[in-house]
């Protein structure tokens, strides 16, 4: 929640970018949370305090409610096969055995499919983060006919189930010979993300125009515009949907299902789905819980590392978006 | 639409040029901004439009998916009006939003909590946001466990209360309260920071003017709070019924045969059977046309709603 | 300036998409090879076993076998995918409900001609349940053209509990004469007890999903889903109703399961594996699972209504040739490979996946008294005898059969008389069956 990201030297006009467009002026601890009555000071920080209590057990009691379900993942997968159907059942898996996680590598592709995921969850998320922002941009600040009648246009490709678009988006795709390879996950993903456009959209509406009007008047070009102005404004924006994008695309599941044949090329969730069906009917669930553990496991790397940046950039698009 | 509207800032306070020279000046924007749009587009063009034209076709056909469509007018349709699968499956996928209000006022309120100067709100922070980058394959096998009815984590808590829990999955009653459940689980982390951050940007001169003029704390959450975090809400709304409607993945891990009594059915795995199993893929294109077209308007009366109501601060 | 940037960065975007696909697509080099390509679904131990057979064909034959498998609920979708995007395998999986309408859509090879005359195969050898139900004149399935050879035949018998009908005295059931539904609840209610005395059923005497036993009783009261020519839906007669509702009543009459809910989930299924249960279907998919329980088991015939003759219903699934292969003939020998080679049958006999589809070897099987179950003999009488092919595998697409199933909750709760149910359904059913038989060009 801070001013910090200072725009490149170009424009005397930086700061004024990140604060609220309509100029109101700020005290020196405006940014200081305050309680839900608005008051502040000494006087009431022992209720304060105490309110605090409260909602830390609130929050702590919600917490083990988020948390139970991937907790009890983490002790299937330790459990041993009939463990699992003991009553009452266990929470802490006695014996404890981590042989599953050892198994887990040879009971399928896991590590290809890790690495296919990574490739087309990559290059996806990569390049269509910079054609997003640039189409962000001219909807946002630039001026052109029909431009919000091809926005909502574009929007209305969500609308359609994928089931029914599907069928004919593998038709076409297999006249050109794409079928069994990673293309059809990744090329369409490289011409931008909708729901990416949204969101840098509106955030971009906190940008002043004038400071465009400015750097128009000043000389510089639209994609100077673009690389020296608004990219470092909405950096941590983007950032935040690229994370949001790249989780959405490691975890696609229906287009690798068909696209998809032999097993080198498949994609992480598909081993994992084939995990389910393989073992499922063994009842072999501690091997199923383990895998998907470690599926999970590298997207909440990912997360932890750059939660950071998803707080910054989300809290400076909320704001008036 | 929105765009328009949201422009709170003056006009350019530049001199206007000669009326030649700004027509000139708007025109190069004008292709400078194809450009930029022009990828998008054409990916649009390109992957999503010929597929859609295709299912628009398709949905006029009787088509079982190995041999080429053959027209039968509007036969497809007609079916749709007199199947009580496709109404029961539509009122199954609008019942299940009801999470949509539920989580929205649960995350707000987390949002609020979180929003308090105290110990721990980057652990909560990441707790709540765990279940948002799970994959939903990997927590929908995880709640049908969870779901089970002797061994599932569910119940077991409720054993704790004296509570003997359903079956959840398999009782019609129980089966959608279960998997709303699960979705408001699932999206409550990320509609939390959207509003935490809202929340964070409210000018704070705002409640102190009005704790002056002797407004309690419920008044100015009402008067200040809500309309100062709409745009996240509307964002949250018209992204959170657009994803409602297309709900599927869930429904077919955890309840495969579309639930008791056909009680968990959305349309979308409705329209996969159809296509998938039965053969009717004809069929399953005109039940996503109507359901494209009945998101499309809600979607457009949300936007025009949400014009109407702008406001700015000055 | 920005032109040329513009024209930089596209030009950028295109290199990297090139050489991601000359990258991706490297798999595509032929080397002049012939390749057919296998879709099937499996689990390990098929593929296991498939492997080994593929390998030998590939040696023999000189040609390549490109291996596509899937999991069991994806199957159908790739499929279908790859169909509509004209890339038909030259040999797949097909279920015994598809064959009418791929042959109708062109999509699988008749392969009679090379079937009968074959060297490697002996059809006589094979099943005739099996292959007949790959046979199809174009009107009715069971008739005509070889479509597909059996991948495999899956009887579907009725297990017991021996060590608990030792331990409770009770004789233990014939394995030639069924028994009758009134004997097969008179045992069921003296094996429903409380074993450890604390107040609360541990131990019951059947649990049944309806789904999978109905036909069962059905058939054997004499009553059946369909007429002779497949045109009308038979549920609302007498003998039907008195089946369901016999069925049903084990649960709230007899009180000889444990609750319906349960009985939906795996639960049943893992109380038989705790020995709680005294009688539970079993299919020669289970026998490697069974193996290891810690009670004697053992199968005898489904018990029999009105008519005292067992039956039961025996699922298949099929190995066929698509209709786009560019060498016909070496697709159909795959196809009879991977049906009967004798090494790849025993890998999967072994691995308890299948009952063998060879004869004789089903006949070695069987006199093998080391393994499980005894009365191995019960499958073979299954396939031979009294099994009968699923209500709707016989039919161009199954939503008048899962619309029988939707909404019988309530009969199975009690809460609805399964004549009164029969009575709504049929309509509905006949409905869909006529919807059906209309697309598959019949009736």
């Amino acid at each position: 929640m801070t001013t910090s990201t200072s725009l490149p030297g170009s424009t005397p006009n930086a700061a004024p970018l990140l604060a609220p467009a309509s100029g109101i002026p700020r005290g020196p601890d405006s940014r200081a949370p305050r309680g839900p009555n608005g008051k502040r000071g000494v006087s009431r920080s022992t209720s304060y305090s105490l309110g605090n209590l409260i909602v830390t057990i609130i929050l702590s009691l919600g917490a083990i409610v988020m948390l139970g379900p991937l907790v009890w993942t983490f002790s299937t997968s330790l459990k041993t096969q009939d463990a699992i159907f003991a009553l009452p059942p266990q929470w802490i898996p006695d014996p404890m055995v981590w042989e599953n996680y050892l198994r887990v590598w040879s009971a399928g592709p896991l590590l290809s499919g890790i690495r296919n995921s990574l490739i087309v969850a990559g290059t996806v998320t990569v390049i269509g983060s910079v054609t997003s922002a640039v189409a962000a941009f001219a909807f946002a600040k630039l001026r052109m006919p029909f431009k919000n009648a091809i926005f909502l246009m574009l929007l209305a490709g969500l609308m359609i189930p994928f089931p029914t678009i599907m069928i004919p988006q593998f038709m076409v795709f297999a006249e050109i010979g794409w079928v069994d390879t990673l293309l059809p996950l990744i090329v369409p993903g490289l011409f931008g993300n909708i729901i990416m456009i949204f969101f840098l959209k509106q955030y971009l509406e906190n940008v002043p125009d004038s400071i465009i009007e400015a750097a128009k008047l000043d000389g510089a070009s639209y994609l100077q515009i673009f690389f020296r102005l608004i990219f470092p404004a909405i950096r941590p924006a983007m950032a935040a949907q690229f994370i949001l994008w790249f989780m959405a695309v490691w975890n696609d599941y229906l287009a690798p299902i068909i696209y998809l044949n032999t097993p080198e090329k498949q994609t992480l969730q598909l081993v994992i789905a084939s995990f389910n069906a393989q073992y499922a009917s063994q009842t072999d669930y501690p091997l199923i819980m383990a895998a998907s553990f470690i599926a999970l496991l590298p997207v909440l790397i990912v997360f932890i590392i750059f939660q950071r940046q998803i707080i910054e950039s989300v809290a400076l698009t909320g704001g008036k978006g | 639409m929105s765009t328009e509207v949201h422009r709170s800032t003056p006009p350019s306070s530049t001199a206007q040029p000669l009326k030649p020279r700004r027509s000139l000046l708007h025109k190069r924007e004008h292709k400078v901004a194809l450009a930029f749009i022009a990828i998008p587009l054409l990916g649009f063009l390109l992957f999503t439009l010929y597929p859609l034209l295709y299912s628009v076709y398709a949905s006029f056909t009787a088509w079982n998916g190995l041999a080429a469509p053959k027209f039968n007018g509007i036969d497809n349709y007609i079916k749709m009006w007199n199947d009580p699968y496709f109404a029961k499956a539509m009122w199954n996928t609008f019942f299940m939003m009801i999470g949509i209000p539920i989580g929205l006022v649960l995350s707000m309120a987390l949002a609020l909590g979180l929003n308090r100067k105290m110990r721990g709100t980057t652990f909560f922070r990441t707790v709540y946001y765990v279940p948002v980058i799970s994959s939903i394959a990997a927590i929908a096998i995880m709640w049908q466990w969870a779901y089970n009815g002797d061994f599932g984590l569910v119940n077991q808590v409720l054993d704790i209360f004296g509570i003997q829990g359903p079956n959840w999955l398999a009782n019609k009653d129980t089966v959608k309260p279960a998997l709303i459940i699960m979705a408001t689980w699932k999206g409550l982390g990320y509609s939390m920071l959207l509003y935490l951050a809202a929340l964070q940007s409210v000018p704070r001169y705002l409640y102190e003017a009005a704790a002056l003029d002797g407004a309690g704390t419920w008044a100015q959450f009402r008067h200040i709070t809500l309309p100062m975090v709409r745009p996240v809400t509307f964002f949250l709304v018209v992204t959170s019924i657009i994803g409602g409607s297309q709900i599927f993945i869930e429904i077919n891990i955890m309840t495969p045969l579309g639930g008791p009594e056909f009680s968990s059915a959305s349309i979308v795995w409705y329209i996969w059977r159809q296509a998938f199993n039965n053969l009717q893929m004809g069929y399953a294109s005109s039940m996503s046309i109507v359901l494209g077209l009945i998101i499309f308007v809600i979607t457009v009366i949300q936007f025009r709603l949400n014009r109407r109501n702008q406001f700015s601060i000055d | 300036m920005k032109r040329s940037r513009l024209i930089a960065a596209s030009v950028a975007m295109i290199a990297t998409t090139g050489l991601l696909l000359s990258g991706c697509s490297a798999g595509a080099a032929d080397t002049g090879e012939k390749q057919l390509t296998f879709m099937f679904r499996g689990g390990e131990d098929e593929k296991a076993a498939y492997t080994t057979a593929i390998k030998a064909f590939e040696e023999a034959n000189d040609v390549k076998v490109k291996i596509i498998s899937t999991t069991a609920d994806d199957y159908a979708t790739k499929l279908k995918a790859a169909i509509a995007g004209k890339q038909i395998p030259d040999v797949f999986y097909i279920a015994q409900g598809d064959i009418q309408a791929y042959v109708n859509n062109g999509v699988v090879l008749d392969i009679t001609e090379y079937v009968e005359d074959s060297e490697t195969l002996d059809l006589d050898n094979i099943w005739e349940y099996g292959v007949d139900s790959y046979r199809f004149d174009g009107s009715l399935v069971g008739e005509g053209a070889i479509y597909a050879l059996p991948k495999d035949v899956g009887p579907f018998s009725f297990g017991y509990n021996k060590t608990m009908f030792e331990a409770a005295g009770i004789p233990l059931p014939d394995v030639d004469v069924p028994l009758t539904l009134e004997e097969f609840v008179d045992i069921s209610k003296q094996l429903t007890k409380d074993v450890d005395g604390d107040g609360e059923l541990d131990q019951w005497g059947t649990g049944l999903n309806v789904q999978w036993s109905l036909q069962s009783f059905a058939w054997s009261n004499g009553a059946d889903f369909l007429n002779k020519d497949r045109t009308k839906v038979t549920v609302d007669t007498p003998e039907f109703a008195e089946a369901l509702q016999w069925f049903a009543d084990l649960s709230n009459v007899e009180g000889v399961t444990p609750s319906t809910a349960q009985a939906q989930t795996l639960d049943t299924y893992q109380r038989w594996m705790s020995g709680q249960i005294a009688f539970f279907p079993v299919g020669p998919w289970d026998v490697s699972t069974y193996a290891d329980l810690d009670f004697d088991w053992d199968l005898i015939p489904y018990p029999a209504g009105k008519t005292g003759e067992s039956a039961t219903w025996v699922g298949s699934l099929g190995i066929a040739v698509g209709s786009t292969t560019e060498d016909p003939e070496l697709s159909a020998k795959l196809v009879e490979y991977l049906s009967a080679d004798e090494t790849a049958q025993q890998t999967l006999v072994d691995a308890g996946v299948q009952i063998p589809n060879l004869k004789d070897m089903a006949d070695t099987w069987v006199a093998d008294s080391t393994t499980k179950p005894a009365n191995k003999q019960e499958f073979l009488d299954i396939v031979n005898d009294y099994g009968r092919a699923l209500p709707a595998n016989n039919t161009y697409n199954a939503e008048w059969y899962d619309e029988l199933f939707t909404n019988i909750q309530p009969v199975l709760d009690g809460k609805q008389t399964a004549a009164d149910y029969l009575k709504e359904a049929q309509p509905k059913m006949q409905a869909f069956l006529d919807d059906a038989n209309a697309q598959a060009g019949i009736g």
